[in-house]
């Protein structure tokens, strides 16, 4: 029988190591795609990953059902620890936004590497409209903020957070029916 | 005050992209206690957790999990040991109560803290070294076990190897079946200098084929299983190559068995 990953996180809090390899199991190739896609680097991916479950082991304890799913807690906690690493990358003197330019570039250049990219990111914000797609885009895989993204795109920072907001009611909308 | 600008500010919270002063507004608003606001960033997190269910799984490499469960077994044996002893002195202080004073209790407690402390890192440092003995022992059995059965194998022969040097004191035994493969065992051999290792190999026909490396102990012994080959094994010989190995022989010979 498998176990309830709300159970397996009790398990966690109680010290049961074994729980935490099935924790592991359920849930590292789902946030895997996730992490790899903001830092673009196998090697720091990887690491990052081992962070991610390290810190959910450490923090099990505070895991609160009624704030949200197993599921949503571990893609939270990937996705801010993934940019978190970008950050620190960039702070290091890189230029600000170049993972994201050369991600940008890289998507208006050759056909065949463009279809290849599509394989892997494709996903349901494809089929939100172009102007919500890109904040949540440079928000949620490029860590930028909303005063960074406005800036950016030279639209009024109304605009921008109204955009994000659309756009996530509209993606619940879309994947709604779905599930 | 109208609460829409909170039901914009916990989409873009939820992405990661509030910054400034509106963040910690924000947050302070969530502690407050609204239930709306609360509401949507868990339904907005519960939505990115959909998006990331919606793209294909990637298989993550494999030493992460070995990596992760080695840090985690190291702690979750004495997280569990203290808990079960704060309830055990949780059962004793409720009575010390009773009888002393609760500074006391305090006072016994924080002594008891740091004992439990110390005694469950002990235990799992006990713990990890039993692991690590036990699957040395393991091995161990594996290889006797392999032995044993060879021995008892009517088409297994048993191959002396010696030193090549006079007076050299090295030697080895080959139990051995060309069918099944078989396990050297050396002794009295020097260890290797640094960026060396021994390197086996069977020789049939004159021609020598690697059969794996070796390093031996403090003590100069060594077991090393052996794979067994297409042809008849003529002479078992062992050379110090450079570390790594090499794919034909180039050392000196070490030891060797008698054609």
């Amino acid at each position: 029988m498998a176990w309830a990953a709300e159970d397996l996180i009790r398990q966690m809090a109680e010290g049961d190591a074994d729980a935490c390899g099935r924790f592991y199991d359920r849930y590292a190739r789902l946030v895997y795609p996730l992490i790899l896609r903001i830092v673009q680097d196998s090697a720091d991916a990887a690491d990052v990953l081992q962070e991610v479950f390290w810190e959910a082991w450490q923090a099990a304890a505070r895991y609160d059902p009624a704030r949200g799913s197993p599921e949503a807690w571990i893609v939270m906690r990937a996705r801010t620890r993934a940019i978190d690493r970008v950050r620190a990358v960039r702070r290091r003197g890189e230029t600000f936004v170049a993972p994201l330019d050369e991600a940008m570039a890289a998507d208006r250049g050759d056909p065949a590497q463009r279809a290849a990219d599509r394989v892997v990111v494709a996903d349901v914000l494809e089929r939100l409209p172009e102007h919500q797609r890109e904040v949540i885009e440079l928000a949620y895989y490029g860590g930028l903020t909303q005063t960074e993204i406005a800036e950016r795109l030279k639209q009024p920072l109304g605009t921008v957070k109204t955009r994000m907001r659309t756009g996530l009611v509209r993606l619940r909308e879309i994947m709604k029916p779905a599930t | 005050m109208t609460h829409e600008p909170y039901e914009t500010q916990a989409a873009v919270y939820v992405l990661g992209a509030l910054d400034g002063e509106e963040r910690s507004q924000f947050e302070e608003h969530l502690a407050g206690g609204c239930v709306e606001c609360a509401e949507a960033v868990r339904e907005h997190a519960e939505t990115l957790a959909d998006v990331a269910r919606d793209a294909p799984p990637m298989i993550p490499p494999a030493h992460v999990k070995t990596d992760l469960m080695r840090r985690v077994s190291a702690t979750g044996s004495a997280r569990a040991t203290r808990r079960r002893s704060w309830l055990r002195w949780a059962a004793v202080s409720a009575a010390a109560v009773v009888g002393v004073s609760a500074f006391a209790a305090g006072f016994v407690a924080s002594r008891y803290e740091a004992r439990i402390g110390a005694m469950a890192r002990e235990t799992a440092r006990v713990r990890a070294e039993l692991h690590r003995q036990e699957a040395e022992l393991r091995d161990r059995l594996a290889v006797a076990q392999g032995v044993n059965d060879l021995l008892s194998d009517p088409a297994a022969r048993v191959v002396a190897l010696r030193g090549s040097g006079p007076g050299d004191e090295a030697w080895g035994r080959l139990v051995w079946d060309d069918a099944k493969g078989g396990y050297l065992v050396v002794a009295n051999v020097p260890a290797a200098p640094a960026g060396k290792v021994y390197e086996l190999w069977t020789i049939s026909g004159g021609q020598p084929r690697p059969a794996g490396l070796f390093t031996v102990d403090a003590s100069g012994r060594a077991t090393h299983p052996v794979a067994p080959t297409r042809s008849p094994v003529d002479v078992f010989a062992v050379t110090l190559e450079p570390a790594g190995g090499v794919p034909a022989p180039t050392g000196p010979i070490v030891l060797a068995s008698a054609k």
